[in-house]
């Protein structure tokens, strides 16, 4: 199997993991909007997940990097910017404090994220899939 | 008294600018009733900002018909700041940080405290890292002697003189006891300020709007009045039948015939009472006023809130408490927009402001408690039992007025089980008041009613002990254990010191003197024993005692400059989490040891940039996240900051924001000077003083379409529309902002605010505050119902909100946008002019203030362009904003202004209701004489003005000094002398001092015309209707604001 083959199926899961890790996090604020959950045990729940997300993240795009996908890399650097923006401030966590006055943002930002992973996820299929195709 | 001699303060004779003391007032403004002297409104083209009004006819007219000329020039002498130069704002001197001594040892030098060994820094296995040290009780007569006892012969004698008028009975040994002990002479009868009779109010107030001719033509004939006969209501649909027969088998408690509610002759005549008020024609008329060329009529500041106009009938029983009081809940609008169009069309704001835990004055009624644990709720919404419910099928049920569902009535809702009797349900105090407070039977508790908890975390590091904070401390603590809320003897008390290490206090009740157990383990913080830590006050009342009194003396030569507030915290927070309760924090340096370890940040640079926002924010995460902990274990935090250098209130002002509890900052404090000692010995008395609700959660519900959309206080939100409150501190305010999400079809609104609490003595208790608000579909009613105050109040919450999330200046921006959006559609909508431009400036009556308001606002310092403002002023003026109720808001915003040299003759004196006020000023310079002596409050500090040719009879009077050059100005207590000058005016401060909500003892400064420049610069920031530096005056706010809603579209 080939090295691209291989680099998109490996960026199909990544894609895959991040996808449900959005998913996750939409339903998390959903139920506290709904008060299932409060606002202390959510933030330390997804807390745990935000720099994951985001490492998982940068590292594709790494991979990508180092095996020179340049369109795949351009379409990740503006996340990875975004993010690497937010950590460098500290906003990247959730405040139990604040969490009600900015669970619109929140939303929205997650909703953001789970389409952008959504088409990328389908993106790496279609390479991974010209890849296979190229090479037989 | 009523005769006072009247006392002349005129400037010596050979001043040209002689001016006859008389009592009765010259300037006092003509406004109410057609008179020949009201100001013509200038013309078309507005006052120009600096005018003096010297054409004024009714300041010609003097007192003894004589045409009075103003002295002097005019603006050139008496307006102190010249209109170039600008009062940049102000700081009084000690505000700038003091740099402490410099023989101070490093702090690794740590030399032992209390002349015992030194901290064990290593954990023994078996018995962890403390060391059991007797405290040496120290005799009783030998109490740590401060400042406070020193000063006392001099300034605070209280002079028992017969006269009528009050001295302010403040014992200076015992500032805390004063309350217990000494009830004061003459007890003032304090008015209830905030709380007027609304409806009685408004049959006068209606009287005297002032109408402009221009005005009065834009007089928008408004739907007429539903007629206002409440007749008492009766069963529908069956009408008055005898429901006997429907239950005639059981001995039911309904075997009671359901007529009209047996009203009182007293009830009959306040309804008639209203009823004459409410229905007066004027109420619903649109009455427009030109704002331009009219000075503001600060007097308007004390009037009610508008008529809640509702339908007749709303309310079950005739009571005229039905609906809740102003000063427990407010809402911005009295009419509630049907529509979320109709209400962003408007452009006001919608929130409530709510004080569910307010104190009661003399002369308020206490809330009615119901103690029969019967508690009606709805099955859907869970609203509680109201008076707005309506009885259906006889009696049997009732159905809800938030969602309409029936609900089945108590069974023993009319009946008592104590006499076994039947009651009358009209009689039922949840039908009657829109305030009652219910005692909550075991379903509303997760364990038992917890005791009121108090642990001391006290700093004992250098600069506390060298500033004598913690000897004040001691001793107040020691003074107000009486006082401390503890009926069911149950009160649980601790101490931990803090320096670089913790000092804990076993407390045993059998032990004859403290036993102090040291950790230096900060890391990992551990509790050295696990009981008598924290211990009942009443069983351990003696060990306390003598640890309080050795506790002044016991740190005094200490040399440790370090502070481990992070681990003492935590430390506190092990101790009291079983049981929740409060942390007293008293911090006087900035914590430097992690946990929460702190840095001096302030930059003087960033001031005044938008690079300041970041200095008003937490600095640390720690005290956030310790905060949520704290509010999660019922625990909260109040912060007593004495710091005299930068004490960072921004961030450890999170801990209290997040729990419920307040954050006390005394700049610079001192003990030495007796005005800083006395001021915090006050003030830390009365809060310790002050019953607190424990463990509380408040929710409010609306009617089906409205929702809670925003919150701002001290709590934090555990649900959407849950606010956690571990402690409720007396007369905290929370703003809650409202939106509207679906039309409204019903004829009125309910807002029922529910605190759940456990009180003080024990007893787990509801408190509702129901607010009923008719429905309106037209904008004029709906700006015609708006609460100037309420508005304000909720614009500065949001103002601060706004400022913390991104800058100053976005919340400046966003409030004179407001303020443009709100006359510009008052202006299209609501008065003929659709567009173009026009001399005017128009706004309805009773919103006649806002813009003098939110000019106040805007130079407020927390939220004033400058860049000398230090941070923690800022911090700590924001966090006042967002929690003072609004009748202590509005005079933070817009101090009160009296002018002394001519006091009128009752003023001062004791009358049927208190000390009689002088009438307040407009706060503007042009009312500086310069023979003149001023007094100007806001509820914080006290300024007395003096001008530069004050007579020398008022300086012996009142300062007991020959001369102007012989006043000290600065921060005093004034004498209290024999005179009657000198009475009638420490009656108006200790009325001042009296008449505010909460805890605040303010301070008494005194400003003389040529004196110290930050001094005065910080009297006249507070000036307001003057232009500063980089504020426009009122007259350039409102041409500022005619020119963008001239050229806007609305």
């Amino acid at each position: 199997m080939p090295s691209e083959a291989l680099l998109f199926l490996f960026a199909v899961i990544m894609a895959a993991v991040l996808l449900f890790t959005m998913v996750f996090f939409t339903i998390m604020f959903s139920d506290l909007e709904c008060d299932y959950i409060n606002p202390i045990d959510l933030c330390n729940k997804l807390n745990q997940f935000v720099l994951p997300e985001m490492m998982a993240h940068a590292f594709l795009a790494f991979i990508f990097l180092i095996n020179g996908s340049w369109i795949a890399l351009t379409i990740n650097a503006p996340l990875v910017a975004y993010n690497v923006n937010k950590v460098t401030s500290n906003k990247h966590m959730y405040d139990a404090t604040e969490i009600f006055r900015t669970l619109g943002q929140h939303k929205k930002e997650c909703f953001a994220k789970l389409g952008f992973y959504l088409i990328s996820f389908f993106y790496y299929l279609y390479r991974m899939i010209v890849a296979l195709i190229n090479e037989s | 008294m009523a005769n006072l001699p009247p006392t002349q303060y005129n400037r010596p004779p050979p001043s040209p600018n002689f001016r006859p003391m008389q009592n009765t007032e010259p300037n006092q403004p003509i406004q109410r009733g057609p008179s020949p002297y009201r100001p013509q409104p200038p013309g078309p083209g507005g006052a120009s900002p600096n005018q003096r009004p010297v054409t004024d006819p009714r300041q010609q007219i003097s007192p003894l018909g004589r045409p009075y000329t103003p002295p002097g020039p005019p603006n050139s002498q008496t307006r102190p700041p010249p209109p170039g130069v600008s009062p940049s704002p102000p700081l009084p001197a000690s505000f700038r940080p003091q740099p402490p001594p410099s023989n101070v040892p490093p702090s690794g030098a740590a030399p032992v405290n209390f002349s015992q060994g030194i901290a064990s820094q290593i954990r023994p296995p078996m018995s962890p890292g403390y060391r059991p040290v007797q405290i040496q009780p120290s005799t009783p007569g030998h109490l740590p002697s401060y400042p406070v006892q020193q000063t006392s012969g001099s300034g605070y004698q209280v002079a028992q003189s017969n006269s009528a008028s009050p001295p302010p009975t403040e014992s200076p040994v015992s500032p805390t006891g004063n309350r217990a002990t000494s009830p004061p002479v003459g007890t003032h009868k304090s008015k209830r300020l905030y709380p007027k009779q609304i409806n009685e109010a408004y049959t006068e107030t209606n009287t005297y709007q002032t109408f402009t001719p221009a005005a009065a033509s834009n007089i928008t004939g408004q739907q007429p009045l539903h007629p206002q006969h409440q007749q008492p209501q009766y069963f529908t649909p069956a009408g008055d039948q005898n429901y006997t027969s429907m239950a005639p088998s059981v001995p039911s408690p309904y075997n009671q015939q359901y007529t009209q509610p047996q009203q009182s002759p007293m009830t009959a005549l306040t309804n008639q009472f209203s009823n004459m008020g409410v229905a007066g024609p004027s109420q619903a008329h649109l009455i427009s006023v030109n704002l331009i060329g009219m000075p503001p009529n600060v007097k308007d500041l004390d009037d009610p809130p508008p008529t809640i106009n509702l339908p007749p009938n709303t309310s079950v029983t005739p009571s005229d408490k039905a609906n809740c009081d102003p000063s427990y809940k407010r809402s911005t609008l009295n009419a509630i927009p049907a529509t979320s169009s109709l209400l962003s069309k408007s452009r006001l704001p919608l929130g409530l402001i709510i004080t569910p835990y307010r104190s009661l004055k003399e002369g308020d009624d206490p809330v009615p408690v119901i103690t029969d644990t019967v508690i009606a709720r709805c099955r859907r919404c869970r609203t509680y039992i109201n008076p707005f419910v309506t009885f259906a099928e006889g009696g049997q049920k009732w159905r809800c007025n938030m969602c309409f569902l029936l609900n089945d009535v108590p069974p023993q809702f009319d009946w008592d089980i104590q006499t076994n009797q039947q009651v009358d349900r009209w009689k039922r105090a949840e039908l009657n008041h829109g305030v009652v407070e219910f005692v909550a039977p075991t379903e509303y508790m997760v364990r038992p009613p917890q005791p009121p908890v108090y642990l001391f975390v006290i700093d004992v590091s250098y600069p506390a002990v060298q500033s004598g904070a913690v000897a004040t401390a001691a001793r107040t603590i020691l003074e107000s254990l009486d006082r401390i809320p503890n009926e069911e003897n149950r009160t649980k008390i601790g101490f931990i010191t803090v320096d670089t290490s913790l000092h804990f206090y076993s407390l045993n009740s059998s032990a004859s003197a403290p036993q102090m157990l040291v950790v230096s383990d900060l890391e990992d913080v551990f509790l050295p024993q696990p009981d008598d830590l924290l211990v009942n006050l009443t069983e351990s009342r003696s060990v306390v005692e003598s640890l309080l009194r050795s506790l002044g003396d016991m740190f005094k030569d200490t040399q440790i400059v370090g502070n481990a507030l992070g681990s003492a915290l935590l430390a506190g927070f092990k101790l009291i989490s079983p049981i929740g309760g409060k942390i007293v924090v008293l911090q006087s340096s900035l914590p430097n040891i992690n946990p929460g370890a702190l840095k001096p940040r302030e930059d003087p640079k960033a001031l005044g940039t938008p690079k300041e926002s970041v200095l008003l924010q937490s600095a640390d995460p720690f005290y956030k996240k310790f905060a949520v902990d704290c509010s999660r274990s019922q625990v909260c935090v109040d912060m007593f900051l004495l710091g005299s250098q930068y004490s960072d209130v921004a961030t450890l002002g999170c801990c209290p924001r997040y729990t419920g509890g307040q954050t006390y900052f005394y700049p610079a404090f001192n003990a030495g000077r007796s005005e800083d000692a006395l001021k915090f010995a006050h003030e830390f008395a009365e809060f310790l003083a002050s019953p607190v609700a424990l463990e509380a959660v408040m929710r409010v519900r609306a009617s089906k379409g409205i929702r809670m959309t925003a919150f701002h206080g001290n709590f934090f939100v555990r649900q959407t529309d849950l606010l956690a409150l571990p402690n409720v501190s007396r007369d905290h305010s929370y703003t809650i902002e409202v939106g509207i999400e679906e039309n409204i079809t019903t004829p009125t609104v309910c807002f029922q605010t529910a605190l759940l609490h456990t009180t003080c003595f024990g007893e787990r208790r509801i408190r509702v505050l129901t607010l009923a608000l008719p429905v309106t579909n037209s904008i004029s009613e709906v700006f015609t119902s708006a609460d100037q105050i309420a508005i304000t109040t909720l614009l500065a919450n949001k103002a601060v909100e706004r400022s913390l999330s991104s800058k100053l200046e976005d919340a400046r921006d966003a409030l004179t946008n407001k303020m443009i959006d709100i006359l510009g559609v008052y202006k299209s909508a609501l008065t003929g002019s659709q567009s173009g431009a026009s001399p005017q400036l128009q706004i309805c009556d009773n919103l006649k203030l806002l813009p003098l308001l939110s000019l106040g606002l805007l130079k407020h310092v927390g939220l004033r362009t400058s860049s000398q403002i230090p941070t923690d002023l800022r911090s700590y003026a924001m966090c006042l904003l967002t929690t003072m109720p609004s009748q202590l808001l509005i005079p933070y915003l817009h101090p009160r202004f009296y002018s002394l040299h001519n006091l009128s003759q009752e003023a001062g004196t004791y009358g049927s209701e208190g000390t009689i006020m002088p009438e307040s000023l407009n706060l503007s310079s042009e009312k500086l004489e310069r023979h003149g002596a001023y007094l100007l409050e806001d509820g914080q500090n006290i300024f007395i003005w003096i001008g530069r040719q004050v007579s020398p009879q008022l300086c012996i009077d009142l300062l007991d000094v020959r001369s102007y050059e012989e006043i000290r100005a600065g921060k005093v207590s004034l004498p209290q002398l024999d005179n009657a000058f000198s009475q009638r005016v420490n009656a108006i401060i200790g009325k001042t001092r009296e008449m505010r909500r909460g805890v605040y003892y303010p301070h008494l400064y005194i400003v003389k015309e040529d004196g110290d420049p930050s001094l005065r610069l910080w009297f006249l920031s507070h000036i307001i209707e003057d232009r500063t530096d980089t504020v426009k005056s009122y007259h350039q706010w409102l041409a500022h604001l005619k020119d963008k809603v001239n050229s806007g579209s609305f």
